[in-house]
């Protein structure tokens, strides 16, 4: 018992109870809800049968369920709208504020904190404003569109189902981009400045350094912020609570919303698991793209 | 030919006034050091000439052409910075060539260029290696070969080898040197280091807090410092300051000490001097024209071939350089013979050569 005592305080043993606590954490955090999350998928999962393991066993039925659902190609393609869009906005305008609060100005480094505002707020309020905001009938937006002769007409932005996926996404944009922004920042400054200001020596213009330098520089932050930024996305849940609850007629609706209202509002839990089987295949996907991206650091 | 023209310039940060009425004129093909210590304003004053800081007012000519106001690329100067500055994620011939690459210039042209600054360099075998594959000496090198394939009008150096080891760097410093004569290039070189600016300089501008003290060739600012600062820094190990007043009959007496020093030359009773010793002109053996004053040894520090003799002298620390190994001990008492012909005066309050 002694030599155990020892061996903690100042051996080996003290390396291994770090890593066995770790380990333990994850075993029952991550890897089991995520196994048993696997095997519920394979199984017939009702109320009845919710609290016993004992179920019957029906393979991959569960997923051919749920393709031949009528709604899963719109589901599947709002999903694909859903995650391009939001990363394809998100880190253009991200990168682009950071750049821009790189550059020396007063204030610079406090505007780029005031930033951060947007992260901090629960999704769920953020939903609830941006509902106001996106309301049809007393709505800013639809005011100042049509105010400034944009739109012709008002916009039914929640309830006409051509739009409502894309007010999500706009949503989902503006929650995204201080994340980007502060990401982008702390990688840009990382990049020493006499690195650029040998470039400039060299003959590069601005545009030329940030293709031949900063580009290449920022590969690791940018495959960081795209994988964060999908694995984000996919999770996005409190809003699409907020604003449609994937409305109207599935109109807006994403797969973890959809494995969602399986699981816990039609109690069809088994296809809620298939869903979220088949998300996380997609996440372990991008998740080892990001490995690779972070395995490419340079060092200065 | 003049190569770069530096006329009253100025610059501030803010409230900071880093470069103070800077006037430096620099030929063709010559090897100029700027020299100081840390924060003098020799780093802001590189930087100026390429472009890279801003500056408040005068005027530079780089080959007969005002250049205030014009972007880095314009300018027609290289640049090897202290930290390296290396692309990261280029090889070593990329690197190089990089700036021949915006320029478009012919694929062969590009290729021999960088070949040629390769074998000058001894980089040959390693131009498809990253930068964190080299070793300091060769990103050091690599620094370099990106300025020689361009063929500048000017070098600019920022302290190109103090990250080296004291060996590498010696070496460093006969092989830029050799590299200058060779290219016929017209260099600038930023260190702190006054041994480097000595050895490898035609040229020394010695700065302190932005303004230039001081300009010639490394043996005038030796032998004639026009100030204390000057004659304290240029030179290792440094020259001894003795603190004395001027008598009625013109001689000088050391402060905490009744030693009259006679000199043959008028100074004004009770002004108050430096006098400067360097250490190589202090023995311990009697010499032509000389004086002697009571010293103690405090400690010796032998090199092998110099030994450097620290004594005490009037409560102040005197060092005497030595060449080979003298026979005294620590605590030993001694005649500290002073050669006359040598001796520097600076005014107390001034701080100027008198």
């Amino acid at each position: 018992m002694q030599g155990i005592i020892r061996t903690i305080r100042d051996g080996s043993g003290f390396d291994i109870l770090l890593l066995g606590l770790a380990l333990l954490y994850l075993i029952i955090f991550s890897a089991f809800p995520i196994i048993y999350n696997i095997i519920m998928s394979l199984q017939t999962v009702d109320m009845f049968t919710l609290t016993s393991f004992n179920r019957p066993f029906v393979g991959l039925q569960n997923y051919y369920d749920i393709f031949s659902q009528p709604v899963a190609r719109t589901i599947f393609w709002n999903t694909v709208k859903f995650v391009v869009l939001s990363i394809v906005f998100q880190l253009s305008i991200g990168f682009g504020l950071a750049l821009f609060f790189q550059q020396d100005f007063p204030g610079a480094s406090y505007l780029r904190g005031l930033f951060l505002a947007g992260w901090i707020m629960p999704a769920l309020v953020v939903g609830a404003i941006w509902k106001w905001l996106f309301a049809g009938d007393f709505g800013v937006i639809n005011y100042v569109l049509t105010s400034l002769g944009i739109a012709d007409d008002r916009i039914f932005w929640l309830s006409d189902p051509n739009v409502a996926l894309y007010a999500v996404i706009i949503a989902n944009i503006w929650l995204g981009i201080p994340f980007n922004m502060i990401l982008l920042s702390v990688g840009l400054a990382s990049i020493p400045r006499d690195v650029y200001e040998a470039a400039e020596l060299d003959g590069a213009g601005a545009f030329e350094r940030f293709r031949s330098i900063t580009l290449p520089l920022m590969r690791a932050q940018l495959g960081a912020v795209i994988s964060l930024g999908v694995i984000f996305t996919l999770q996005q849940f409190d809003l699409i609570a907020a604003l449609t609850q994937g409305g109207p007629a599935d109109s807006s609706n994403v797969a973890q919303y959809w494995s969602w209202q399986f699981s816990f509002q039609t109690y069809e839990i088994s296809l809620g698991s298939a869903v979220s089987v088949l998300m996380i295949i997609f996440v372990i996907v991008v998740a080892a793209v990001y490995v690779r991206s972070t395995r490419h650091e340079h060092s200065y | 030919m003049l190569q770069i023209e530096i006329d009253h310039l100025n610059k501030h940060y803010g409230g900071f006034h880093a470069l103070k009425d800077v006037n430096i004129s620099i030929k063709q093909g010559s090897f100029v050091a700027l020299v100081g210590p840390s924060g003098c304003g020799k780093s802001t004053l590189l930087r100026t000439l390429a472009g890279l800081e801003k500056t408040s007012s005068g005027d530079v000519r780089i080959a007969g052409r005002s250049v205030i106001g014009k972007p880095p690329r314009e300018r027609d100067v290289a640049m090897v910075f202290q930290s390296y500055a290396l692309y990261p994620h280029m090889d070593v011939e990329h690197n190089m060539n990089y700036s021949m690459r915006l320029k478009r210039r012919p694929k062969e042209e590009i290729s021999e260029r960088t070949r040629t600054a390769a074998e000058t360099l001894g980089l040959g075998n390693l131009l498809d290696r990253l930068p964190k594959a080299l070793s300091g000496g060769q990103r050091q090198r690599v620094a370099m070969g990106r300025a020689i394939v361009r063929n500048p009008k000017v070098f600019l150096f920022d302290e190109p080898l103090s990250n080296l080891d004291a060996a590498l760097r010696v070496h460093m410093r006969s092989e830029i040197r050799k590299l200058h004569e060779r290219l016929n290039a017209t260099s600038v070189y930023v260190t702190h280091d006054q041994v480097e600016a000595m050895t490898m300089a035609d040229h020394v501008v010695v700065m302190r807090a932005g303004v230039v003290e001081q300009q010639g060739s490394p043996l005038d600012l030796y032998d004639r410092p026009a100030n204390r600062f000057v004659a304290g820094f240029i030179g290792s190990p440094a020259m001894n300051f003795l603190p004395a007043t001027a008598t009625e009959n013109g001689a000088l007496v050391l402060d905490n000490d009744s030693t009259q020093i006679g000199l043959n030359r008028h100074i004004a009773a009770g002004c108050k001097f430096w006098i400067g010793m360097r250490p190589e002109h202090l023995s311990l053996k009697p010499c032509v024209n000389d004086m002697a004053i009571d010293a103690t040894v405090t400690g010796i520090e032998s090199t092998g071939s110099m030994t450097f003799v620290v004594l005490e002298v009037a409560s102040q620390p005197v060092v005497l350089a030595h060449s080979g190994r003298p026979e005294t001990r620590r605590g030993d008492q001694v005649r500290l013979h002073i050669s006359l012909d040598n001796l520097h005066l600076f005014d107390r309050e001034t701080e100027l050569a008198a």
